[in-house]
């Protein structure tokens, strides 16, 4: 298949959540001898935008937004070895480390964005729920991560994000990390009063915030 | 001899309580604590919220239990406590119950996405509300209230495990986000599917509860009334949350701007009424009295 012909399965394939697809058309590619990054930025990329129009209409809903980002994995895990042998990452939208605060178990929302953010083109470290703040600087220190997300879904916990830029500033870390809060108690004059970088409302909204970060479109 | 809650509502609008995590927290309730260790450790905090909603007017109150299914609680490492600890969150609300009102078990969400989207079966969820089911039904609960579930699938394998241990009358609230289309669940389930699905299993009465404010419930219930001929449960929030300037956190409503909206939400056709997050037992309080001062009328 030529290029043209191709992007456009491949972006029916994560709009439609199609994991199979998604990965057969990623093998084609790269069998094709196609440019990969080519085939990421124009083939796929495109299908999760898409999706993340659909979500924000209320078009698609949180299982169509789970498939899709399965799809999208589904294809990235044969073009990311492929893109590796080339010297060439496609994980062009750099490292993050994403987790539940300390105190709160609650991970739906932070498990969505973490798929999203993989999906955007993004190096994930999911700590998992209840994560001490500490952690979250060792993490971002040792993987050398240029964003730290943290959820909180209760209003106590919520804190926790306060008192995480808190120590960040203490550890003179502060500016090294641009600090992302989410969950459903945050909301932008939070993230504000805080001092964080920023407060995304969705993990659609996430991914955008994060690539407007990285300085990608 | 106390009537049944089905044939009450057919009298009057039927009052509900509101928060159950906040008035706990104002108790001492520390963060990363599961409210339902609170039924075996400090009971009498728990019987306190209870009669100060009853003594604000309200006829049922949930037990504190939202969190009680053993998947819940799992991840505190009290699954093995669950059916005790919801035995506990029913009988010290029977103990705070005066005569004449009742008490609903309340079965919040277990947090488990169903296959495809997450590791849990149906079968795994209906074994798990069945559980706290037997536990608040040995507790002396009334009614059962599957209360702020965002998968209409969950809330069905919740009624089949609540049925499959108790004839209790089973209660049902999810939770919907505003669209221009409609309300839909984070699932994507519409009022109209999901209220015909629920009340298809057997549910008694049927509503919707958290994330709307008490503006945007008037819609709701009215998409609700329009899909069933079941009592209508509606639970507000008092808006969202806010952090405040002394650093503690309030809601965007307050307590007059949430109550303004009330007589709407009844006269939308919701038999009970009652809160949820960011309401306390003086929500209740002057719920009752604009809806006393309504039945006046």
């Amino acid at each position: 298949m030529t290029k043209n012909e191709i992007y456009p399965k491949m972006n029916e394939a994560i709009v439609a959540g199609d994991r199979e697809a998604a990965r057969a058309l990623a093998e084609d590619a790269v069998r094709s001898g196609l440019d990969l990054l080519e085939v990421v930025e124009q083939g796929y990329v495109p299908g999760i935008q898409k999706v993340g129009e659909l979500w924000e209409r209320g078009e698609y809903f949180l299982p169509e937004l789970i498939s899709s980002a399965e799809a999208m994995k589904a294809a990235m895990a044969v073009l990311d070895p492929a893109l590796n042998r080339q010297n060439l990452g496609a994980r062009i939208g750099g490292k993050v480390v994403i987790g539940t605060i300390e105190g709160d178990i609650h991970d739906i929302g932070k498990n969505l964005v973490a798929s999203m953010l993989q999906a955007g083109g993004f190096e994930v470290f999911d700590l998992g729920a209840d994560v001490k703040l500490e952690r979250f600087i060792d993490k971002a220190e040792e993987v050398g991560a240029g964003m730290i997300c943290l959820s909180a879904l209760l209003t106590t916990t919520m804190m926790n994000q306060r008192r995480f830029i808190a120590l960040l500033r203490d550890r003179g870390l502060r500016d090294k990390y641009k600090v992302l809060v989410g969950g459903a108690p945050a909301n932008r004059k939070w993230a504000e009063e805080i001092g964080a970088d920023g407060y995304a409302e969705n993990a659609v909204a996430a991914v955008k915030l994060a690539k407007s970060f990285a300085g990608r479109p | 001899m106390t009537a049944s809650l089905l044939d009450l509502v057919k009298t009057r609008t039927v009052l509900f309580d509101g928060a159950m995590g906040t008035e706990l927290m104002a108790r001492g309730l520390g963060p990363g604590v599961p409210p339902e260790l609170w039924n075996a450790e400090r009971p009498d905090a728990v019987r306190e919220v209870y009669a100060a909603y009853y003594e604000a007017g309200a006829d049922i109150v949930s037990t504190n239990s939202f969190g009680g299914t053993p998947l819940k609680l799992a991840a505190h490492g009290l699954d093995g406590r669950a059916l005790e600890l919801n035995r506990a969150a029913a009988r010290l609300a029977r103990e705070a119950a005066p005569a004449g009102r009742y008490v609903a078990g309340s079965m919040g969400p277990t947090g488990k996405f169903l296959t495809p989207q997450g590791p849990a079966t149906e079968a795994d969820l209906v074994a798990a509300y069945a559980e706290q089911a037997r536990g608040l039904a040995d507790g002396g609960v009334d009614v059962f209230i599957i209360e702020t579930q965002y998968d209409l699938r969950e809330a069905l394998a919740a009624i089949r495990g609540a049925r499959s241990v108790s004839p209790l009358p089973v209660f049902v609230t999810l939770t919907f986000n505003s669209f221009p289309r409609g309300y839909f669940t984070l699932m994507g389930d519409s009022v109209a599917r999901s209220v015909a699905e629920l009340e298809k299993a057997g549910a008694a009465a049927v509503g919707a509860n958290c994330t709307l404010t008490s503006e945007q419930m008037v819609g709701c219930v009215i998409a609700i009334k329009t899909a069933t001929s079941l009592p209508v449960i509606a639970q507000a929030n008092a808006g969202q949350p806010v952090a405040l300037a002394d650093g503690t956190i309030g809601y965007s409503q307050t307590l007059e701007d949430y109550v303004r909206f009330v007589p709407a939400i009844v006269s939308a056709g919701a038999g009970f009424v009652g809160g949820c997050c960011g309401t306390n037992p003086d929500t209740i309080r002057a719920m009752v009295r604009v809806i006393r001062g309504e039945e006046k009328i």
